[in-house]
């Protein structure tokens, strides 16, 4: 295997009448990564994933699929793509349509038969083989979108955002999948808004917002780049009586406040050790003090702006 | 080549296993067979009918008119005599006995009509197109009669004068006079033209329903990363195009049996009084050139509707919406059909000629325009070259419209939007 990415994008940017969508967005997908396109919707996402995909084609910059130019059309045999609007022939059987959607991308029918039967057993489904689509429930037709995304072996999978609309249980089938097949050599590219999801799965992030990069790069990179002066506290009775700590520019440049419990990013060059000490000449009794790698979360909001991480949390609530 | 293969595949055995298929196919056959057996059933119950002449005329008109209505094979005629006074109240009379089924219906007559030429039928049979020409022409030979009799002039030479007129029309098709009659030719020709118009609409709109079916259901955007949308674009039309052709296919092949071997399906009746009637009957000669002419047609014109049908389906967003955006693209499916009488009653004419060229409606102009008479062969292939050309150029337009339809969601296009759609 070769060590070329699998997605890069080069300054790509993507106009709709009226609007820029993407904007000179450049990432690399490592080979066998699971890679996390992070933003706030509206952030241009499912637009860069569907460049990938070559549904749209870009205005500026260039896309490589697995080091060469051919397209997300040509290269689909490779490639498992879940949209985020996913539908399904409601009128078909449910094998033929599986059976149908791996022969577009290059599965002989009689494989696509064998194959698609062992996902229907693998996911509980087997019972469904005959039934029309009409006839699943909801989750279950996301079960079979899922498995209509895998049936043909793919080495790059894209799913954008593949865990909205999911009941737990299902999330949950989904998560295991994605994680076996990451684990089996598989790379993932997915799109999330939920950056608890994304903190657990991804080994790569990128964070849009507005069209446009905010941060990229290895998890643990990024990590460390925006790490070191964060530090969780939770004090007894509520953190208003140490307001005033928090307020002391000297010490606090930014303090990210839930009453119980407060993240606290301290000012440069100062040591944990004289915030304890202030806290602790306030008289608080803390119940935790402790000095923590900044969450995906904090990343995001500090990055994006509280707006959108706030209109990203609403989402995310639904 | 694959792909398109599953997509042509995927609508074919879909399509042909709907319930409207397996009907639609074993339907169009019962009705040809219809078409067929029909007048056979019919001669054999030839209706009676039984009438009266209220006869209040002093000439003795009335009973001369009720013999001649007598001779007529199908009416049993009895003359009631009344003062021309009574005449309302005699017709009461008899419309009770009308009522009561002893009579269809009863003609009143005075001395009258002989110079205005006016008489009353009132009966329970008045809607029959057959019953009211046989009385009108009968009454119409027994006035013409009596007023050549009051002129003086020989009831031998008013007989003479009588005996009918026939023409008997036979169509001269490449320099042969064949048996088919001008009857047949209509028929012919009317027949090229249900079936097309049907077809040609029926397929292009279960076109439109797939794309839009796609389009709602947001497949579409799994299709469109693994297949270029013309690869769909198509295998769908190919697919459905494989569907129509087979249908068409079996009910052409079902209507050519039964009119070759409509003998044999009369001896199925009965004996041969059966056949003997349906051997007068003239059917029309369907020679292969003519299914080869109607199958291109078809094909041509269904691809070309189709094409539209398609990008009039990614423009919008529900069947509903689809349902009238089609609007425009049935109209010009229907201007043949409104024209219709006018390309039969001159096919040589400056109008036949015109929508047998013009691709929108050579589809089907040009058909019906064969059937009914002989097109110089420079008219067809000119015609089917215009067809082929408009064809490409639709398709294309259509596939610029499809790709970037497809995705959009919301508002309807409006024109200027779908010139960039094109250009894009």
């Amino acid at each position: 295997m070769s060590n070329e990415p699998v997605v890069e994008l080069r300054a790509v940017t993507k106009h709709f009448s009226g609007h820029t969508a993407v904007r000179d967005l450049s990432l690399t997908v490592p080979r066998g990564s699971v890679y996390g396109l992070l933003g706030p919707n509206g952030a241009g996402k499912s637009t860069a994933i569907r460049m990938i995909m070559g549904i749209l084609l870009p205005d500026e910059g260039s896309i490589a699929l697995f080091g060469g130019r051919g397209s997300g059309q040509d290269l689909s045999a490779r490639i498992g793509y879940l949209p985020e609007e996913r539908g399904l022939y409601k009128k078909m059987k449910l094998i033929e349509m599986l059976m149908f959607l791996a022969e577009i991308r290059g599965v002989n029918r009689r494989v696509a038969k064998q194959k698609g039967t062992i996902w229907l057993e693998k996911l509980g489904l087997s019972d469904w083989t005959e039934k029309k689509v009409d006839d699943l429930s909801k989750g279950m037709q996301q079960k079979v979108q899922f498995i209509a995304t895998v049936l043909h072996g793919p080495e790059l999978l894209i799913l954008d955002e593949p865990f909205s609309g999911l009941d737990p249980v299902n999330s949950q089938v989904m998560k295991d999948t994605v994680v076996e097949l990451a684990r089996a050599g598989t790379t993932v590219l997915f799109s999330t808004h939920i950056m608890e999801q994304a903190e657990k799965l991804c080994d790569a992030v990128c964070i849009i917002a507005r069209g446009a990069t905010v941060v990229n790069g290895a998890l643990a990179d990024v990590k460390r780049e925006h790490g070191g002066n964060h530090i969780i506290v939770s004090v007894e009775r509520g953190t208003a009586s140490v307001d005033h700590v928090f307020k002391d520019r000297a010490l606090v440049r930014h303090a990210d406040d839930y009453g119980n419990y407060a993240e606290v990013e301290m000012a440069d060059g100062v040591d944990p050790q004289q915030l304890l000490h202030g806290l602790l000449g306030a008289g608080a009794r803390l119940t935790k003090f402790e000095v923590a790698e900044p969450t995906l979360h904090k990343i995001f909001i500090d990055k994006v702006g509280p707006e959108a991480a706030k209109a990203a949390v609403v989402e995310g609530g639904k | 080549m694959n792909k398109i293969w599953a997509v042509i595949r995927r609508e074919f055995v879909e399509k042909v296993r709907t319930k409207w298929f397996i009907i639609g196919t074993v339907l169009g056959p019962v009705l040809m067979f219809g078409l067929v057996a029909l007048p056979i059933l019919m001669a054999d119950k030839e209706t009676h009918r039984s009438v009266a002449v209220l006869d209040a005329t002093a000439t003795g008109f009335g009973e001369r008119l009720a013999d001649a209505l007598d001779r007529a094979d199908a009416l049993a005629t009895r003359l009631v005599p009344v003062d021309l006074v009574e005449l309302e109240d005699a017709a009461d009379s008899l419309a009770v006995a009308v009522t009561a089924k002893e009579l269809d219906g009863f003609l009143m007559v005075t001395d009258a009509v002989i110079d205005d030429g006016r008489a009353e039928y009132r009966g329970t049979n008045v809607s029959s197109l057959t019953d009211m020409r046989t009385l009108e022409v009968l009454l119409r030979n027994a006035v013409f009669a009596e007023r050549l009799r009051r002129e003086g002039v020989d009831p031998a030479v008013v007989n003479r004068a009588q005996i009918r007129v026939g023409l008997t029309t036979k169509k001269i098709r490449e320099g042969k006079v064949t048996e088919e009659s001008g009857e047949a030719s209509f028929f012919l020709a009317y027949a090229m033209w249900l079936l097309l118009y049907i077809a040609i609409l029926l397929y292009g709109v279960q076109v439109m329903g797939s794309v839009v079916e796609e389009k709602t259901t947001r497949v579409v955007e799994v299709l469109v990363s693994s297949l270029k949308p013309f690869q769909l674009l198509s295998g769908k039309i190919l697919g459905v195009g494989a569907v129509g052709l087979l249908q068409l296919g079996i009910w052409v092949g079902f209507a050519k049996i039964s009119l070759d071997k409509r003998e044999v399906i009369a001896r199925m009746f009965g004996g041969g009084e059966e056949v003997a009637a349906l051997a007068s009957i003239s059917m029309p000669e369907v020679p292969l050139a003519t299914i080869a002419l109607f199958f291109s047609y078809f094909l041509l014109g269904f691809f070309l509707y189709a094409g539209m049908f398609a990008a009039v389906a990614a423009m919008v967003n529900s069947e509903a919406e689809a349902r009238q955006a089609q609007t425009p693209v049935v109209m010009l499916l229907v201007i043949p059909t409104v024209l219709m009488i006018g390309i039969l009653n001159n096919p040589d004419g400056a109008m036949a000629i015109a929508l047998s060229l013009i691709p929108f409606t050579s589809p089907i102009a040009m058909p019906v325009r064969w059937a009914a008479a002989p097109v110089p062969l420079i008219e067809v292939f000119g015609s089917l070259a215009i067809l082929t050309v408009t064809l490409v150029g639709i398709m294309w337009v259509a596939g610029r419209i499809f790709r970037v339809g497809i995705l959009m969601y919301g508002k309807k296009p409006g024109v200027r939007e779908l010139i960039r759609w094109v250009r894009g």
